[in-house]
């Protein structure tokens, strides 16, 4: 068998490997010859599809996708980005796929119309898990159903991602080494003890809010701030037994003057922003 | 021309980080240029011990995938200028480095530094493959409890057959009193079963966990797990020093009997 393209497949979704120094219509061939002589094996299942071992360019994928998808019987109904791709993240997007059969045909018909496979990602936003391959925007399924215009609810832990194209508001905390991006302004419903980023298209007159506000870094815009470095024992549990804070102190962060300024989040603020 | 070295133990959890830290701080004060490399993709550990983590815009995946330069990414220590870290990445994993590219790194780092410390994850897969590939030299941190033993010599094992040019233990956590009682096994029980060189034996000390907390590595303190990690690096540097006398709890008057000796 060729080495060039090695399908693996799990009960829920496939798993192409291939080879990156091979000219892509060579690839594409290749891909049509071994979907002929093995795609009715799979016999008109529905499947999702990832890629391994070569990055492809969006037209790409969707020409590969258009080849399987001619020359079995298989329907493919997601593009996977993650490499190595578990077999339960394919599970989630076939049932996704499959509670929303109402749409599905539509799903489908456009797929054809414009050769192209439904990539799931609500809202443009983008949710890395831990093992984000961070090339492309990934959208965890489990963590998609918590992001809604704009809110998302639950916390974010260390090594999490949420970026979002414009205003976020997170409900729940941001945990130390979670990071939460934004092209706007950030609003956080909770404790910011992790990296928050707004404006990060540039926009200097983005704002961060926190609940409790303990970031051990800000970015707004083109500015970047670190948290004091004698504060460290009131990250660390002596303080927070000592002197427990009475109720949150929401506070607000905005750059002016080439700096950014944390300040207490009174009415006076809201005419400044 | 620096000399590249990797802390390692396979096991999790006996102190390589803190080792790392401690070391590389400890060379730093002894005037020797030092980088550390956190090579704990995923699980970053070594900028939250050095007090260094709120320090960190770019990282060591930004360097290898060159989305920064070298120089942007290394972290200078708030006390000792000559003293580096450079980040791992925390929202990635193991793979987004590969042995090669560690290598390159490694050397680009050594032409200008003194010493490079390696701090690598626990485990025998990609993150130890990539932390070792650059390294001249080996310290195997263990502590004297059979598991991690067992782990230490399938890590020794391994540096042999990569061959590492050198290997050196450091036994971490030793508790004198559970010694002596023979509940814990001995240093040389130790060096019997990995039969490398011993550079250190450092004892358990609770001001490790303070200082881990504080982000202020406790080398050349006063504490006995202080002076053990500064005696490390003074080895480390091709010094003779003798082990030290870790029954700690000795009477003021024996403390006063031995200064005289010398």
């Amino acid at each position: 068998m060729t080495k060039e393209v090695i399908i693996k497949s799990n009960k829920y979704g496939m798993e192409l490997i291939l080879d990156d120094k091979l000219p892509f219509p060579e690839l594409l061939d290749i891909i049509r010859d071994r979907f002929q002589e093995s795609g009715n094996f799979f016999k008109n299942a529905k499947m999702a599809v990832s890629f391994k071992g070569r990055s492809l360019t969006g037209e790409e994928e969707l020409s590969i996708v258009d080849a399987i998808m001619e020359n079995s019987p298989i329907q493919i109904v997601s593009i996977m980005d993650l490499a190595g791709v578990q077999e339960e993240r394919m599970k989630e997007r076939l049932d996704a796929f499959q509670e929303s059969q109402g749409g599905s045909v539509a799903q489908k018909s456009s797929a054809r119309g414009t050769g192209s496979a439904s990539r799931q990602s609500g809202a443009g936003q983008k949710t890395q898990g831990q093992s984000g391959s961070g090339r492309k925007a990934e959208a965890v399924p489990g963590q998609q159903a918590n992001f809604q215009n704009g809110f998302y609810k639950g916390n974010l832990r260390s090594g999490q991602v949420l970026e979002c194209p414009e205003s976020v508001t997170l409900i729940g905390d941001v945990n130390p080494g979670a990071r939460i991006e934004s092209a706007g302004n950030v609003v956080i419903l909770g404790a910011l003890k992790g990296t928050a980023c707004a404006g990060s298209g540039g926009d200097n007159s983005c704002f961060i809010f926190a609940l409790d506000m303990q970031p051990i870094q800000l970015q707004i815009g083109e500015y970047i701030a670190k948290s004091p470095d004698r504060e460290k024992e009131s990250r660390h549990l002596f303080k927070r037994e000592k002197a427990a804070p009475a109720a949150y102190n929401p506070q607000i962060a905005v750059a002016r003057r080439g700096t950014i300024y944390i300040e207490p989040m009174t009415k006076g603020c809201l005419d400044n922003l | 021309m620096g000399e590249v070295i990797v802390i390692t133990s396979g096991k999790g959890g006996v102190g390589k980080t803190t080792t790392t830290a401690n070391v590389g701080m400890g060379l730093a004060m002894l005037g020797k240029k030092v980088v550390m490399i956190d090579t704990d993709i995923g699980l970053r550990n070594l900028d939250v011990v050095l007090g260094l983590e709120n320090r960190i815009v770019y990282n060591l995946v930004d360097v290898v995938e060159g989305k920064c330069r070298l120089k942007q990414a290394l972290i200078k220590h708030k006390k000792f200028p000559d003293l580096c870290l450079l980040p791992s990445a925390q929202t990635r994993d193991k793979d987004a480095v590969n042995p090669e590219q560690m290598v390159a790194l490694v050397e680009e780092l050594r032409e200008e530094y003194d010493y490079v410390l390696l701090d690598c994850p626990a485990g025998i897969e990609q993150g130890f493959k990539n932390a070792v590939a650059g390294a001249d030299r080996a310290l195997v941190v263990t502590t004297p409890e059979v598991s991690a033993i067992r782990d230490a010599d399938r890590i020794v094992g391994l540096l042999e057959a990569g061959e590492m040019k050198k290997i050196d233990l450091v036994i971490n956590r030793l508790r004198m009193d559970m010694v002596k009682r023979g509940d814990m096994l001995k240093v040389e029980d130790v060096c019997d079963i990995l039969s490398i060189h011993l550079i250190g034996v450092v004892p358990d000390d609770e001001q490790i966990v303070v200082a881990t907390n504080n982000g202020e590595p406790l080398v050349g303190g006063s504490s006995l797990a202080g002076q053990a990690y500064y005696n490390i690096c003074k080895r480390i540097l091709g010094e003779e020093v003798p082990f030290m006398d870790l029954e700690g709890k000795k009477g003021l008057m024996a403390k006063f009997l031995d200064l005289f000796k010398k």
